[in-house]
C-alpha cells in the first residue's frame, strides 16, 4: 500500500527532474537551475509529508530511498548548472566594471599588482567559454569510450567480489583476476577494431561527400578561394546532415511552408543550439578572431580610455598629460607590460623598472611631480611641457591633443631606452580610426560569409525575406558577446566628439526646452509639470536604455522608440496647450522634431551616445537605411552634432 | 537604383525622397497633405510628418515611397548631407511671398548637385499659391531657375490641396525613368542583384547606389 500510494510522487518527481535535464540540454541554463531546485522541493515536500504520517519504520521504503537518490542527482545538477550560470553572467560583470575600473587608482594597482587590467576578459578565457558552451550538450561515446567504461564496471565488480572472498580462497582470486584482464583486453581490442571500422567508413563517406560538393561547385573552372571555402563548408554540412535528423526535419518542416517566418526563427535557435553545426563552428571561430583583433587593439590603445568617462576637471589634468610626449610613452609601456603578463615574456623586469616611476606621476597633477617627471625628457620637450602646464586651460589642450595624435613621428625620446617592439606599438596606436575600419569590415564580411553558410545548409532560407530573419538573428549571436569590446574601441576613436559632447551636456544641462529653438507650445509651460520631471523624460529614459542592448537592430529599436515617444509627448503637450488645433495641421515635422531631439540629447547625460551611434551608422542594414530605422537614426546623428558644437559657440538657437 | 521586389513578375521600387526648406515654407503640411489625402489619416507614421511613407502603383510598377523631412533651421545643417545621401528624388520647397526662401532653395540645389551629382531629380517647388497676391518671387525667375539647373518647377498650395498629387506622380515616373537607365547601364546585370549582398555592394565608388540596391527586400523591419 504504501509503494503505490509512493509511485505518483516518485513519477512526478521524474517528470519535474525530467523537464530540467531537457532545459539543460538546450543550454536554458537559468531555467534548468530554477526546475532543478522545484524538483528537489517537491520530493523533500512529498517525503515530509510521508514522514510525517507514517511510522518510525516505514517511513524509507525502496521509493523514497529513489527519491532521495534523485533528489541528490537534481542537487548535483543544479550546483553544475549554478556554476554555469555565474560564468555567463561575467560577460555582462564585465560591462560593469566598466567604469569602477578607470579610477585614477587603477593604474598603480597595475603597476605593483600585476593584477589584470582590462575589463574585458582575455581572449583565451573568452574561447574558453565558447567552448564552455559548446560542451554542454551530451555526446556521443566513441567505441574506445564506450569499453573503457565496460572495463572500469567490470573492475569495479571484481573488486567487490575480491572483498568477498576469504583470504584463504587464493586460487579463486588468481582467475577472477585472470578472468578480468582477459575481459578487459578482450573488450579493448573489439573496441578497436570497432572504431578503425567507423573510421574508415567515416573517411569514405568524407571522400563521397566531397565528390558531392565537387559537382556542385563544378561550373567554374578554377577556384577561388572563396569557392574553395565553401566546398569545404558544403562537405561539413552534409556530413553534419548525415549524422543528425534535425536538420532533414526542418527542411522538410520549412518546405511545407515556405513563407512562415517563424519557422525560420525556429530553425536558426536550433541551429546556434547546435555547437557542432557547421554554422555554429564558424561562428564561433570568426567571433573569436575578432574578439581576440579588438582586444589587442584595445589594451594596447588603452591610454586614452581615461580620457572617455572623466568630469572636465580631470580629464583637463589627464588630457595635459596625454598630450606630452613622454606620458604617451608611459601608456604605451602599460600596455606592454600587460603583454608581458600575459606572455611571460623577459622583458617583464625592465620595462615594470623604467615603468614604475613614471606611473605613480600618472596621475599627479602638481607641478613637481611633473618636473620629476621632466627628467626623462630632453630641453625641447621640457619647454613645451611647461607651457603646458603653466596654461593649463582645456582649450589649449585641445589644440594639443590632435596635434600630438597626428604625429607619430613625434615620439618620445624615451624610444632609445626600450625595445623595438614598443615603437612599433605605439606608431599603430595613432591609426586607430583605420584599425577600427578594418575591424568593421571583418565584421560585415564574418556574418555575410555566416548567412551564406546558413542558405548553403538550408536552401529554402534563400528569400529575402527569410534572409532578413536570419540574419537578424546571426547578428544577434555574433555581435552580443563582442560588443562591450568593440564599443570599447568605437569610444577610443571617437573620443573627442565625446569629449565635446560631454562639455556641451555640462554647460547647458540645465536648459529647458525653449532655449534650444523648441516652440513653446510643444513643451508644458512652467507650471504644470510635477516637480522633478522635466519634459520628454520618457523618451530620455528610452534612449539611455541603448546600453543596455549588446546588438545593432535591438540599440536601434531603442532610437526609434525614443523618437516615437517624442512625437506622442509632443502631441500631448500640443493638446494641452492648444486644445483647439486640429490632429494634423500641426504634425510634427523634422523642424519640430530636431530642437527636441537635441534637448533629449542634451538631458540624456550620455557622451557614450555618440560612440553608439556611429557604430549603429556602421552596422544598420542597408535596407533599414532608407526606412524609418534609417530616418530615426540620421536624425539622432544630427542632434548630436549639434549638440556637440553647442559648446564652441554662441547662442543656441 | 531600384531592386526586384518579392513579387514574381512585376518589378517594385523604392525611393528615398528629401524633403528641404526652410521653416515657414509649409513642406510639412505639403507633405501630410499628399500622404494623408486619399481614404484615410492612417498614413501618418508614429514619426509623424518627420518620416511619411507611401505605396503607389503606378502603370503597373509598384513604387514604395520613403518621405524623409529635413530641419530647415541653420543650425541643423552641419550633417545635412547624411540625410540626402542615397536619395532618388529632392523636393525644394520655398514660398512664393518670401525672396529669401527662394534664395535657400539654390543654396540646396548647389549642395545636392555637388553631392549627388545628376542621379537625382530634383522638384522646385512653389507653395502657398493661394497667396499670389502677395507674391515676391517671379514666376518666370523661378521656372528659368529650374531650368537652368536640370530641375522641374511645381506650384502648389498645401491649403487649398492644388498639385501636390501632380508634384509626386511626376517625381516617381521620374525617379523610375532614372531608375531604369541605370539598370540598363549596368547591363542586366540582374544575377548579381540576386545573390549579391550588403557586403559586395559597400565599394567606395558608387556609396549613393548600395543603400537603394537592397532596399526593396529589406522591407520587413
Amino acid at each position: 500500500m504504501v509503494g503505490s500510494a509512493m509511485a505518483a510522487p516518485l513519477q512526478n518527481a521524474m517528470k519535474l527532474a525530467n523537464v530540467a535535464i531537457q532545459l539543460d540540454t538546450q543550454n536554458r541554463h537559468k531555467d534548468a537551475y530554477c526546475e532543478y531546485l522545484k524538483s528537489i522541493n517537491y520530493i523533500s515536500q512529498a517525503l515530509l509529508d510521508e514522514a510525517v504520517t507514517q511510522d518510525g519504520t516505514e517511513i524509507v521504503t525502496a521509493d523514497a530511498q529513489k527519491m532521495l537518490k534523485l533528489a541528490e542527482q537534481c542537487l548535483e545538477r543544479a550546483k553544475s548548472t549554478a556554476t554555469k550560470l555565474g560564468k555567463l553572467e561575467e560577460k555582462p560583470a564585465a560591462l560593469e566594471q566598466h567604469r569602477p575600473t578607470c579610477k585614477p587608482g587603477h593604474r598603480r594597482v597595475l603597476s605593483d599588482g600585476g593584477q589584470a587590467t582590462s575589463p574585458f576578459l582575455p581572449p583565451e578565457i573568452f574561447e574558453k567559454m565558447q567552448i564552455a558552451d559548446t560542451q554542454n550538450t551530451k555526446k556521443e561515446l566513441t567505441p574506445m569510450e564506450e569499453a573503457s567504461r565496460l572495463n572500469q564496471k567490470l573492475k569495479a565488480t571484481y573488486e567487490a567480489r575480491l572483498a568477498r572472498l576469504n583470504p584463504s580462497q587464493a586460487m579463486q582470486k588468481t582467475s577472477l583476476t585472470l578472468s578480468l584482464q582477459r575481459q578487459m583486453m578482450e573488450n579493448l581490442i573489439i573496441a578497436k577494431a570497432r572504431q578503425d571500422a567507423l573510421q574508415r567508413k567515416v573517411e569514405e563517406r568524407r571522400l563521397r561527400l566531397q565528390e558531392e560538393a565537387n559537382r556542385r561547385f563544378s561550373s567554374s573552372a578554377c577556384l577561388t578561394s572563396e569557392e574553395q571555402e565553401q566546398r569545404i563548408f558544403y562537405t561539413s554540412i552534409l556530413e553534419y546532415d548525415q549524422d543528425h535528423d534535425w536538420p532533414r526535419n526542418w527542411k522538410s518542416k520549412l518546405k511545407k511552408n515556405p513563407d512562415d517566418l517563424s519557422l525560420v526563427v525556429g530553425l536558426l535557435s536550433c541551429i546556434l543550439s547546435c555547437p557542432e553545426h557547421p554554422v555554429m563552428k564558424l561562428l564561433k571561430k570568426l567571433q573569436y578572431r575578432i574578439y581576440n583583433k579588438l582586444y589587442s587593439i584595445v589594451s594596447r590603445a588603452n591610454c586614452s580610455h581615461n580620457l572617455v568617462q572623466k568630469s572636465p576637471a580631470h580629464v583637463a589634468s589627464i588630457g595635459k598629460q596625454h598630450s606630452m610626449k613622454a606620458s604617451h610613452s608611459i601608456h604605451c609601456m602599460q600596455s606592454l607590460q600587460e603583454n608581458n603578463q600575459m606572455n611571460n615574456e623577459k622583458m617583464k623586469h625592465s620595462v615594470s623598472v623604467t615603468s614604475l616611476p613614471l606611473i605613480e606621476d600618472y596621475n599627479a597633477n602638481t607641478d613637481s611631480r611633473v618636473q620629476q617627471q621632466t627628467q626623462h625628457m630632453n630641453n625641447q620637450e621640457t619647454s613645451t611641457l611647461s607651457a603646458v602646464d603653466k596654461d593649463g586651460s582645456f582649450e589649449d589642450l585641445e589644440q594639443f591633443l590632435p596635434q600630438f595624435q597626428g604625429q607619430p613621428e613625434s615620439l618620445p625620446n624615451l624610444s632609445s631606452q626600450i625595445p623595438g617592439e614598443f615603437l612599433v606599438l605605439s606608431l599603430e596606436n595613432d591609426n586607430l580610426p583605420q584599425q577600427l575600419k578594418d575591424i568593421v569590415k571583418d565584421i560585415h564580411n564574418s556574418i555575410d560569409r555566416l548567412l551564406s553558410l546558413c542558405i548553403l545548409s538550408f536552401e529554402t532560407l534563400n528569400n529575402a525575406a527569410a534572409k532578413d530573419q536570419c540574419l537578424a538573428i546571426l547578428e544577434e549571436a555574433f555581435f552580443t558577446p563582442i560588443w562591450t569590446l568593440l564599443l570599447a574601441l568605437f569610444r577610443k576613436v571617437y573620443i573627442n566628439r565625446e569629449l565635446a559632447f560631454e562639455r556641451s551636456m555640462a554647460l547647458y544641462k540645465n536648459m529647458k526646452p525653449c532655449d534650444i529653438g523648441v516652440k513653446s507650445k510643444l513643451f508644458p509651460s512652467e507650471s504644470s509639470p510635477p516637480s522633478g520631471c522635466y519634459p520628454y523624460e520618457a523618451a530620455v529614459i528610452e534612449l539611455k536604455q541603448i546600453s543596455k542592448f549588446c546588438c545593432p537592430q535591438k540599440k536601434l529599436e531603442c532610437i526609434v522608440k525614443a523618437l516615437r515617444l517624442i512625437c506622442e509627448c509632443a502631441e500631448e503637450y500640443r493638446n494641452s496647450n492648444e486644445p483647439s488645433t486640429s490632429h494634423t495641421s500641426a504634425a510634427i515635422g523634422a523642424d519640430d522634431l530636431l530642437p527636441i531631439l537635441s534637448y533629449v540629447a542634451l538631458k540624456s547625460n550620455f557622451p557614450q551616445l555618440v560612440s553608439e551611434c556611429a557604430a549603429l551608422e556602421e552596422f544598420i542594414h542597408e535596407g533599414y537605411l532608407i526606412g524609418e530605422e534609417g530616418y530615426c537614426l540620421t536624425s539622432m546623428q544630427s542632434a548630436i552634432a549639434f549638440v556637440e558644437s553647442l559648446h564652441k559657440g554662441g547662442a543656441p538657437k | 537604383m531600384a531592386s526586384g521586389g518579392a513579387g514574381g513578375g512585376s518589378k517594385s521600387y523604392s525611393f528615398k525622397v528629401v524633403l528641404l526648406g526652410e521653416g515657414c515654407v509649409g513642406k510639412t503640411s505639403l507633405v501630410l497633405r499628399y500622404c494623408e489625402n486619399k481614404f484615410n489619416d492612417k498614413h501618418i507614421t508614429t514619426l509623424q510628418a518627420s518620416f511619411l511613407t507611401k505605396k503607389l502603383n503606378i502603370g503597373g510598377k509598384r513604387v514604395n515611397l520613403a518621405i524623409w523631412d529635413t530641419a530647415g533651421q541653420e543650425r541643423f545643417h552641419a550633417l545635412g548631407p547624411i540625410y540626402y545621401r542615397d536619395s532618388n528624388g529632392a523636393i525644394l520647397v520655398y514660398d512664393i511671398t518670401d525672396e529669401d526662401s527662394f534664395q535657400k532653395v539654390k543654396n540646396w540645389v548647389k549642395e545636392l548637385r555637388k553631392m549627388l551629382g545628376n542621379e537625382i531629380c530634383l522638384c522646385i517647388v512653389g507653395n502657398k499659391i493661394d497667396l499670389d497676391k502677395e507674391r515676391h518671387v517671379a514666376i518666370q525667375e523661378a521656372e528659368g531657375y529650374a531650368e537652368s539647373v536640370g530641375a522641374k518647377h511645381y506650384h502648389t498650395s498645401a491649403k487649398l490641396n492644388k498639385g501636390i498629387e501632380e508634384l509626386f506622380l511626376d517625381l516617381c515616373k521620374r525617379m523610375i525613368e532614372t531608375a531604369q537607365a541605370d539598370e540598363r547601364a549596368k547591363g542586366n546585370g540582374s544575377n548579381q542583384a540576386g545573390t549579391a549582398r550588403r557586403g559586395v555592394q559597400i565599394v567606395d565608388d558608387e556609396p549613393q547606389n548600395a543603400a537603394a540596391a537592397g532596399g526593396g527586400c529589406c522591407s520587413s523591419g
